[in-house]
């Protein structure tokens, strides 16, 4: 068993939840505040992920964050190194890579909020915001655990974007799938099987930790 | 000390909703004024407009505060001429809808305190706003209800709890859409003692209220608007605007 790549994961999957509900969050309460192309338009780039091959992800952000492109360059200048196979990249194409993820339940869950109850609020002088954090978000709350939840697991599951952009760097850019990969690739069935169990494992759980919790299961579908 | 003043509410609204073109000019004179009319004739449409709670096609509402004194103000609520729409929040209008929407995740104490919490400056200031939250818990019954969840409540104390939470916070204006159903006669006879009570008091802003209940509209000893096919037919004191309704109630109950 890899713990150097288990760690390594489970801090990707972490950071990667982190950074991806304070995004999620403004983004979904924005896309359920009202209607029109815009918001169409940003939910369409928003659930992208779900559709294209992680590996197209994972090329376009290669190029994107490499010395090709001027927002690259300027990273690089920054930081003295490339994005790309650092931990720093693996966390930039985990959060695009995972967004529908987050994003989708939390639209679902402020959706199915009464209007009623803003317009209320608002009567009694209450700004968007307040609204927002007195009444939508508690209101919430099941999707907020499964937008979380779902974004974990799925960064721990990744595969293909964190190949493209990350290679196969021990203790910097080495998850889990990947080792099981090189586990497989080295005919060590032995310790693939384990890692493969471990993943397994965890996923399992996590599903049936989820659908437990009755309220959330809604959220998901939505 | 000056007389304190009852702001006074004038409403221009033309908006179209489904097959009703909705075509008002009315000002609210009294302490109490009720919106008359049958369902569908547009009433509850022209206190979320008033409210803020639609952008009306084409209106123009201001409340006007202190007036005829030297202190007057106005606030242009709407002025669709001028480009000028307030958002609901910044109208100090409070409105109990019909279908009492009460925040599922506040017990009913916190939906009472929710207008009124970001007014509290002190510790004076505090124990009297807890005062007035006992008085209206008691007025309207629900007292033994503070500190429950609204899931748990009857429709009728849902009611209580939606009107008596729109009184807490005052405001300019309360507008009560069909205050009184689903209440039973007791209680139905003691809210309104208790709102007349409210309304001798100018401080305490103007109502308006919608039914289409004519014996209602006569214990309220409010003026009456009546309204049918969006549009204002007369106003004026409720003998006169309802003489019609109340002979054809009058000719119903005799045996």
């Amino acid at each position: 068993m890899d713990t150097q790549a288990l760690w390594l994961t489970l801090r990707l999957a972490l950071t990667t939840t982190a950074l991806l509900l304070a995004v999620a969050l403004p983004v979904a309460w924005w896309i359920a505040s009202g209607a029109g192309a815009a918001r169409a338009l940003v939910q369409a780039i928003v659930a992208l992920p779900l559709v294209l091959p992680p590996t197209v992800l994972g090329f376009y952000l290669l190029v994107a964050l490499g010395p090709l492109t001027a927002p690259g360059r300027l990273i690089i200048r920054a930081l003295g190194h490339p994005l790309a196979f650092s931990f720093s990249g693996l966390v930039v194409g985990s959060v695009l890579y995972s967004l529908p993820f987050a994003v989708q339940p939390l639209v679902a869950g402020f959706r199915a909020v009464d209007p009623a109850l803003l317009e209320v609020a608002a009567t009694l002088g209450a700004s968007p915001l307040r609204a927002f954090r007195t009444i939508t978000l508690p209101l919430a709350k099941p999707s907020v655990v499964t937008a979380a939840v779902l974004s974990f697991t799925h960064t721990v599951g990744e595969f293909g974007v964190v190949l493209m952009i990350g290679g196969n760097i021990p203790g910097a850019t080495r998850t889990l799938s990947i080792a099981l990969y090189d586990q497989v690739q080295d005919f060590n069935y032995a310790a693939a099987n384990r890692t493969a169990g471990v993943l397994l494992a965890f996923s399992l759980l996590t599903l049936v930790a989820i659908y437990w919790r009755g309220s959330a299961r809604r959220s998901l579908l939505g | 000390m000056l007389k304190p003043l009852a702001p006074r509410h004038s409403v221009r609204i033309r908006h179209r909703i489904g097959p009703l073109q909705l075509d008002v000019d009315f000002e609210l004179k009294q302490r109490w004024t009720i919106l008359f009319g049958p369902s569908g004739s547009g009433k509850t449409t022209i206190l979320r407009a008033i409210a803020g709670l639609l952008k009306p096609d084409h209106a123009r509402i201001v409340s006007t505060v202190c007036p005829g004194t030297d202190q007057e103000r106005r606030f242009t609520f709407v002025d669709t001429d001028a480009g000028i729409f307030l958002p609901a929040r910044r109208r100090v209008v409070r409105i109990a809808p019909q279908q009492p929407a009460l925040f599922p995740n506040m017990s009913v104490l916190e939906n009472m305190k929710y207008g009124m919490g970001l007014f509290v400056r002190d510790a004076t200031e505090e124990e009297a706003r807890d005062r007035g939250i006992g008085e209206l818990l008691a007025r309207f019954h629900i007292a033994h209800l503070a500190e429950k969840d609204p899931n748990g409540l009857s429709g009728g104390e849902a009611q209580r709890v939606n009107l008596a939470r729109a009184v807490a916070s005052g405001g300019r204006l309360l507008m009560l859409d069909e205050p009184f159903s689903g209440l039973d006669m007791n209680l139905k006879d003691d809210f309104i003692a208790s709102l007349l009570q409210r309304q001798a008091d100018p401080r305490n802003g103007q109502l308006l209220s919608v039914t289409h209940d004519v014996a209602e509209a006569f214990q309220l000893s409010a003026e009456v608007i009546k309204i049918a096919d969006g549009k204002v037919v007369a106003q004026g004191p409720a003998e006169v605007v309802l003489a019609e309704e109340r002979a054809r109630l009058l000719k119903q109950l005799q045996p």
